[in-house]
Parts: structure tokens; C-alpha cells; sequence
């Protein structure tokens, strides 16, 4: 480690990386727009201009994303001169900018804002007419560019040149005229386009799924674990108004997706935004009926107790949490116990996604639930004296055609969604994974946290809980199926 | 003005003075051989180099023998490296570098042959100008011609040392003549400068070690090495040495590359070499080396055209392109001409080139055609001090500023008087240009 001093604190410096990051790591805020930690530096948007004094030479002022640390070096992030050459910079990178933050998606997380707001002038002084560019601009079915926004930093065209090493973008023409270009205007490709939008430091890059759906102070962010593969990266889920999800988006994980994360998880929310939710139903004469949970946990139990050869299929989606639920359950009744194990996708690639579509194969694995294809599923189905259906899309993962021809076994399921089966005596809501607390494991065996992002709809409640209750009812505590 | 030797543009004058036959019965490759036959070391030359205080003729003067010195030693750093021959030669003004190139391209072969030994190296770009044309065919032509006779490729003159030559034209970018965009442009990708450090003795073409140079600079290595250092130091002022390539344009009688000795002075280059100001007029002001120095005052001819003297009058040599401007011009036109090709040329990367170029290219434009604000003058001083000096990854932030600053300076009461009565009372006849803003 390299002993600096920045604004007074000595500080050890990773020597590796540049002055900004021990900037950073150390809570000294120095704005950037160019530089972004998971990319190659290139020095040119020169907002991260500090003060440096080193040995006896006079200070200077530098661009700290390209100045590697020294020992001994004097940092100071604070002087009026580097106040001054940021407020500077930040006129000119004003000069164009359209100032349409009103209408603009970004406003409320644009750097540009921010900084402007910290170390910016309070008057303009041109009386040029700002540069008129294509406002809206699609680069695809992701992706749609505000060239009047844009500053230039480069970090899209890094982002496939440096991290999925796939150039897509490019800086088109000179100076002034610059513009951020596909090559030969093709549209984006691939499954990580998503990203460009997130390291974009003003409004330029939009995400079509995301334009004018919430201002940004509106949603709550919220740590979540990406449900789309066995990957399992860390994201944050953004909901409007404690309602819908509005996005995700990753959130830093240096052992798992660093800053990433691929289109499929991110625009996810089909599923977790999904209306009409089960909350408690249980079979009377004239079929499902509504009920309150107590009754149709009650019904759940009558169907369970005292049957023997009791299967109880989970899904993939199952937190480990609700997993050692079900096997303490599957425990009391004498159960075999599986969850259904979706076929791997094509989305695999050599980055983050896994194409493997269950999110928690490796927790349930671990805690001695093997994985089961659909129609494997059914198959050990057909004999079994009852059967546990428990988890979030068990039954769309299933196949909702399955669970409706089952015969001869009765059947209780806890799913966000009933299915008109009549072998089924109860259904019982379940959260979604924005709406519960728990853990995934990845598939290098890295825990996951899920947090209760919003409120699951009222009755439902978390299925670990009503996995035990069950358990409570089947055969209360001490005695023994 | 005192005689002097003349050596650069000798063999210029002569008829086919581009041939290896016309070159070699004039002396040429003279300086090659001593290095090879007799042979000299690479340190020994470089000695030389240092002995003779040859500056770099490309704009910034950096002495020479030091920046070859600045290459790793091969027994310790054994990647490939290279020299890149600057020819992208495109500031306003100058045109020195396309006379020897289609003149006398051998002498530049033979100057990238002696730097090649002495640096050891085995490859040299030159990156030419995509407009120079005639110097990319005569320079190929040449480099064939030589080849064929084993002057250059492998075993050079039937030695051990090997020494390839490949040409490079650019596109037409000036931001390619700064040395770390030309190495992005021979590189394939666009040329936007790199941030120093890394330096490029270090890092850089393909991330090796690499000098680059201005012809010019290169053209005088043969001359040093046959002559002697202390020949060539003994010529010119205390810190600028040789003679050098003065490209005088504007309002001259006649202007035209010229080679003169350091020591002289503008006034003499202008009323001696170039036939006095043009129609009897007066001279009303002049870059001393193109466009990026800061303007000086009629007045200011007398002083001494090298590196101290210009530096003390607050500018600086460049290139020793004077561009001549008689006492009817218009200095808001001028400055909206010179403000308008940085902002052209500014490759976009930092916010304060990109941005501040355009600026100052829009002020300056409304200045000139009489759409003036009483605040654009001090709004234009302070442009430029925020745009520079070394605020930004190269030097053309610098380069649109300097002229700036020193218009902002010595004319300021003529842009004011521009904007006061909302015309320019000196404009001359427009021609609109298609690219304007």
C-alpha cells in the first residue's frame, strides 16, 4: 500500500489503481463522469480535477482518474484552484447540455445535476444556441439516445469495448460534432445493453422499458438478488409508490457481477408485477372458495394428515429459508421431497448469465432437494398419497396443464396464483421475491439476500411461516406422523 | 542580414533532386555509411545528438539527443520499438516539412536510418498528411528506390543492421500531428490523444517504446552526424541551434519556405527574405510559428526569431511559420478564422476542448459580423483561461487559447470597437464558409 495525504488524512492507496479510487474508498467524494471503476480510465471529461503537490515541485492540478498514487503525494480536493478548474469545466460541459431536466429520466440521479449542484455556476454566460441534436434516437429494442444530453464521456463505448469485449459503439465524427454512434447505425445487440443506460452519468442513454415510467425520487430502492439465473447477482428492486417494480438494477458485488447485469434480469418484472393474486382458497361443495388463511391452512392439513407416500415439490424460486421449512414439514409427514428444475435456456454466454433458469440449485441442492424436470415431476406425482406444491411459479414451472390432470392424490398448493385443478383442496398466496426476506445460493455457493422491497398483497404471508404453522397443524409439536 | 551556410535546402534546388542518383552524387548516404562502416555507436551518435542542442522542429523544441535518450536500454527492455516520423505537418502557416518531403525525401530516409541505429530499432513510420499527396508518392517512390539498393529493409549497406521504412497517411486530421493521436492513427483507431503518462519512450506504438519526431528535425541527423555537433551548435543563438525552415505567408511580397540561421531577426526575415509587407503597407501583427502562438505586434518584428527571444516577448517559436498581417486586417476576422479551425480540429475528447473550441469559434463569429455582446471580451479571456494551460489530455485546448489570450490582450480595443458599433469596420468581403456554425 501507498501512504498518501488527501485533504489533510493520510490514507493507504492501492497502487494499482488511480487516485480517484483511494479517493472513493476513503468517503472523499471527487465527481467523475468518464471514469467508472469497472472501466479502462481515458482522462476526458476532466471533472475529477484535484489539487497535487508531490516532493517540492509546485502544486498542480491533476485529472485524478489518470494520476497513479504516489508516496508521499499531498492531495487536495478542496483548494479554490481545484474548485475553480471544476466549476470550469462544468460551464463548458453546460454549454450544449439541453437543461430538459424536467422531462428528463435522469434527473434526481444525474451526476451532471448533482455536480452541478455542488460545485457549478449559478448563471450561464452564452448567449450561443445550444447544439440541436436527435433527441430521441433508438439504438434498438433497449436503448434510445438523447444526443443533446450527452456528454461524451465514452463510458457506453468502453462498456463493450472493456467488458463484454464486443465494441457495438463509437464516438462518431470530431470535436464539438461528436456523437455516440453505433457502427453504421445498427442496432445494439446482446443481452447486457441495459448497462450502458446505468453508467450513463446524464439522461443521454435511456432504457425504452423505463422511459417516463417514475421519477427516480419516487422509487424506493430496495437490496434484491436477480431471480433470472443460477448467477445470482446482486441488484437493487425499485418500486414506485410501495406498487409495481419499476426496475432492476445491479448492484455492486465485486465477488459476483461487479457492476452488471443482463437485460433478462433487469426487465424481469412480468412476474413480480403480476395482478389477481392467490391470497387463501380452500375446496368447499361448490369448488375453490375464498377463505381466510387459518381456514385454508386448515384444509391444507386435512388433506395432509395421516396420508401416506407425500411428495412435496418445491420451485426453483424457493429461498433456503422456506426450503428448510419445507423439509422440516416433509420431515413430520414422511415425505419424498424434489423441486422442479426448469430446463437450462440459450441465454447462456461467457459472462454472467448461467442459462440456467433457477436461481437457488445450488441452496436447495445443498439442503437435499433434488431436481426434478416437469415432467419428471409428474411422474412421481401420479402414486403419491398427497402432494405439497409450495413456491412462487411452482405451478407455471409445472405446467399448469399438469397440475389440473392430477388424479388420484389430492393435492395443496402455495403459489402467487391458483389453478382450477380438482385434485387441489387449498391454495395459499405466497410472496413474490421482491415481497420477502431470504437467501439464494449461487451457483459458486455465494449467499444472496432478498429484503421485502414491497409489502406482499394483505393475507399473505411468508411461506416459511406457513410451511411450520403446517407442520403445527398436520401433527402438533412432539408427536410423530 | 549576415551571410550563412546554407544546408538544408541545398540539394532542393537541383533537377530531380528527389532521385537516390541525384542524392548520392551530392553527398548523400555519406552520413549513413560513416555510422555503419566505421562504425560509430549508437551512444557515440547520440552524444552527437546532444552536442549539436538540435530542438525539435515540430512546435515544442524539445531537445532531440535527450528524447532519443529516453529509450529503454534494449539489453534491459527487449520489446520491439519504433520511431514515428511526424510529416502530418497541418497548423495554419506552415508548410516546411512538404519541401523536403517532395524535394529531398532521401535525406529524411537517411536521417530515419541514422535514428533508427542509434535508437535500435528496426522499424520507422512515417505518418504523412492524407493532404500531402505528392509527399506520400515521393516519399514511397524513394523509400523503393532505396530499398532496391539495399539502403534500407534487411542488411543495410551489407551490415548487420536492419532497418525497414513504412508510410502511413493520415486522414486529414491536425489532432493526428500531436504525437500521442498519431500513434493512435497508425494504430488503426481514431486519432484521439492518449494521457501522458505513460510517455511514449514507454508506451507507445502497440504499447512500445517509441520516439516521434518532426521531419524536420530528423532531415538535420545526417548533417550532425557528418559534421559534427559542435559544427552544428556553433551555428545559431545560445539555446536554438542550426538553421531552421522559416514558412513565411500573409501579406508578404514573397513568401515561401525559407532557411535561415537562428539569431536572425522577424524584421530581417521579413524585409530581407520575404520582399517587406505587400503594397507598401505596414505590418499590423504576425504569429511567429503558426497559428497556436500567441500573436505579436508590428512593433515586435525586431525581435530575434528563436526560442528565448520569442518566449521573452510572450510567445513562442512553433514551427517558424510567420503569417504576416498587414495593417488593414481585421483581427476579429482573423481570430474568427483561427478560433474556427480548432473548433474543426478538436478531437472532442475533454469537455473543455470540445466545448470552449465551439465557444470561442461562436464568439468570435458574431464579433466579426457584428453581433458583438459588451461582455464577449472578457467572456473570451476567461474561456481561454479555462480551457488551458494543461487542463486538458493534449496541447490544442492550449493551442485555441494562446491566440486567444494574446488577441484578447494586444486587440482588445478593436473587438470592442467591433462590438460598440456592431460591425467591423476593418471586415473585409465575405465568403461564407459551408462548415461555419
Amino acid at each position: 500500500m501507498t501512504k498518501i495525504t488527501v485533504n489533510g488524512r493520510e490514507i493507504d492507496a492501492d497502487p494499482k489503481k488511480p487516485l480517484i479510487a483511494a479517493c472513493h474508498e476513503n468517503g472523499i467524494d471527487v465527481p467523475m463522469y468518464c471514469y467508472h471503476p469497472g472501466l479502462r480510465p481515458v482522462g476526458s471529461c476532466r471533472i475529477c480535477q484535484v489539487e497535487v503537490k508531490q516532493g517540492d515541485a509546485p502544486a498542480r492540478v491533476v485529472a485524478s482518474c489518470r494520476t497513479p498514487v504516489a508516496e508521499g503525494m499531498v492531495v487536495n480536493t478542496d483548494s479554490p484552484k481545484a474548485h475553480d478548474v471544476r466549476r470550469e469545466c462544468l460551464e463548458f460541459l453546460l454549454k450544449n447540455h439541453p437543461l430538459d431536466c424536467p422531462i428528463c429520466d435522469k434527473a434526481g440521479e444525474c451526476d451532471l445535476q448533482d455536480y452541478s449542484f455542488a460545485e457549478g455556476q449559478t448563471k450561464g454566460r452564452t448567449h450561443e444556441p445550444r447544439r440541436k441534436l436527435e433527441k430521441r434516437k433508438s439504438l434498438g429494442d433497449v436503448i434510445v439516445l438523447d444526443e443533446e444530453r450527452c456528454i461524451l464521456c465514452s463510458r457506453c463505448v468502453r462498456f463493450f469495448e472493456d467488458v463484454t469485449k464486443k465494441p457495438q459503439l463509437t464516438v462518431a465524427d470530431l470535436g464539438s460534432r461528436s456523437v455516440i454512434s453505433t457502427f453504421l447505425d445498427k442496432p445494439l445487440k446482446g443481452n447486457y445493453q441495459g448497462n450502458i443506460a446505468d453508467i450513463c452519468p446524464v439522461g443521454a442513454l435511456t432504457l425504452t422499458r423505463f422511459r417516463f415510467q417514475a421519477r427516480v425520487w419516487n422509487l424506493s430502492k430496495h437490496l434484491s438478488t436477480c431471480a433470472e439465473c443460477s448467477r445470482g447477482c446482486s441488484v437493487t428492486a425499485e418500486v414506485l409508490r410501495g406498487g409495481d417494480t419499476k426496475r432492476f438494477r445491479p448492484r455492486f458485488n465485486p465477488k459476483v457481477n461487479q457492476w452488471w447485469m443482463c437485460d433478462t434480469g433487469r426487465f424481469a418484472f412480468s412476474h413480480v408485477n403480476a395482478a389477481d393474486r392467490a391470497v387463501a382458497l380452500r375446496r368447499t361443495a361448490e369448488g375453490l372458495e375464498a377463505c381466510d388463511l387459518d381456514a385454508a391452512l386448515s384444509a391444507a392439513a386435512n388433506t395432509l394428515r395421516g396420508k401416506s407416500n407425500v411428495a412435496v415439490v418445491l420451485s426453483p424460486f424457493s429461498t433456503n429459508e422456506e426450503a428448510a421449512a419445507a423439509k422440516a414439514l416433509a420431515a413430520r409427514l414422511g415425505a419424498k421431497t424434489c423441486f422442479v428444475s426448469p430446463a437450462p435456456n440459450a441465454l447462456k454466454d461467457d459472462f454472467l448469465h448461467t442459462g440456467d433458469p433457477c436461481p437457488n440449485r445450488r441452496g436447495l441442492t445443498d439442503l437435499g432437494f433434488a431436481g426434478l424436470a416437469a415432467a419428471d415431476v409428474a411422474g412421481a406425482l401420479a402414486g403419491a398419497g398427497a402432494v405439497v406444491l409450495a413456491g412462487e411459479r411452482v405451478v407455471e414451472l409445472l405446467g399448469a396443464e399438469r397440475v389440473a390432470a392430477l388424479t388420484g392424490t389430492r393435492a395443496v398448493l402455495f403459489d402467487t396464483h391458483c389453478v382450477d385443478a380438482p385434485a387441489l383442496d387449498a391454495c395459499i398466496g405466497v410472496p413474490v421475491h421482491v415481497e420477502k426476506d431470504g437467501h439464494w445460493t449461487n451457483v459458486e455457493g455465494r449467499a444472496g439476500r432478498l429484503t421485502i422491497a414491497r409489502s406482499a398483497p394483505r393475507g399473505v404471508r411468508a411461506l416459511d411461516l406457513n410451511l411450520k404453522r403446517l407442520s403445527e397443524l398436520v401433527s402438533p409439536a412432539g408427536a410423530k406422523a | 542580414m549576415k551571410s550563412f551556410e546554407r544546408y538544408l535546402l541545398e540539394r532542393t534546388k537541383l533537377a530531380n533532386s528527389h532521385t537516390l542518383a541525384v542524392y548520392r552524387a551530392n553527398g548523400g548516404y555519406k552520413a549513413l555509411e560513416k555510422v555503419l562502416k566505421k562504425p560509430l555507436t549508437p551512444a557515440e551518435i547520440i552524444a552527437e545528438m546532444k552536442a549539436s542542442n538540435l530542438r525539435g522542429r515540430g512546435g515544442a523544441g524539445f531537445p532531440c539527443g535527450m528524447k532519443w535518450s529516453f529509450m529503454p536500454d534494449p539489453a534491459k527492455d527487449p520489446r520491439p520499438r519504433y520511431l514515428a516520423v511526424n510529416a502530418d505537418e497541418s497548423e495554419p502557416g506552415t508548410c516546411k516539412d512538404r519541401v523536403l518531403m517532395e524535394k529531398d525525401p532521401h535525406g529524411l530516409i537517411e536521417g530515419c536510418l541514422i535514428a533508427a541505429y542509434a535508437m535500435r530499432l528496426q522499424a520507422v513510420y512515417i505518418y504523412v498528411r492524407g493532404e500531402y499527396r505528392k509527399s506520400y508518392d515521393t516519399l514511397l517512390a524513394a523509400i523503393a528506390e532505396a530499398r532496391k539498393a539495399g539502403l534500407v529493409g534487411k542488411n543495410v549497406m551489407g551490415t548487420e543492421f536492419s532497418c525497414d521504412v513504412w508510410m502511413h497517411k493520415g486522414a486529414g486530421a491536425y489532432i493526428c500531428g500531436e504525437e500521442t493521436g498519431l500513434m493512435e492513427s497508425l494504430e488503426g483507431k481514431r486519432g484521439h490523444p492518449r494521457p501522458k503518462p505513460p510517455f511514449p519512450a514507454g508506451f507507445g506504438l502497440w504499447g512500445k517504446p517509441t520516439t516521434v519526431n518532426n521531419v524536420e528535425t530528423i532531415f538535420n541527423v545526417p548533417f550532425i552526424v557528418e559534421r559534427g555537433g559542435a559544427w552544428f551548435s556553433s551555428i545559431g543563438t545560445q539555446n536554438s541551434k542550426g538553421n531552421f525552415l522559416c514558412g513565411i505567408s500573409g501579406h508578404v511580397e514573397k513568401p515561401g519556405v525559407y532557411e535561415l540561421p537562428f539569431g536572425v531577426t522577424a524584421r530581417e526575415i521579413v524585409d530581407e527574405v520575404a520582399g517587406g509587407i505587400w503594397k507598401g503597407r505596414k505590418c499590423k501583427a504576425w504569429f511567429p510559428g503558426g497559428s497556436s502562438c500567441a500573436l505579436l505586434r508590428g512593433e515586435d518584428l525586431d525581435v530575434v526569431l528563436d526560442h528565448d527571444s520569442l518566449k521573452a516577448k510572450g510567445s513562442s517559436l512553433g514551427t517558424a511559420a510567420m503569417i504576416v498581417m498587414d495593417d488593414t486586417t481585421s483581427m476579429a476576422r482573423v481570430m474568427e478564422i483561427i478560433a474556427r479551425f480548432y473548433d474543426h480540429e478538436s478531437c472532442g475528447q475533454c469537455s473543455q476542448c470540445r466545448e470552449g473550441t465551439q465557444w470561442l469559434a461562436q464568439i468570435f463569429h458574431r464579433i466579426a459580423t457584428g453581433h458583438g455582446k459588451p461582455d464577449d471580451v472578457a467572456t473570451l479571456e476567461s474561456l481561454a483561461k479555462g480551457m488551458a494551460p494543461g487542463k486538458t489530455i493534449c496541447a490544442l485546448a492550449d493551442a485555441a487559447a494562446i491566440p486567444t489570450l494574446s488577441a484578447v490582450r494586444i486587440f482588445k480595443t478593436e473587438l470592442e470597437e467591433c462590438i460598440r458599433q456592431a460591425k467591423d469596420p476593418l471586415a473585409p468581403p465575405r465568403v461564407e464558409y459551408a462548415g461555419a456554425h
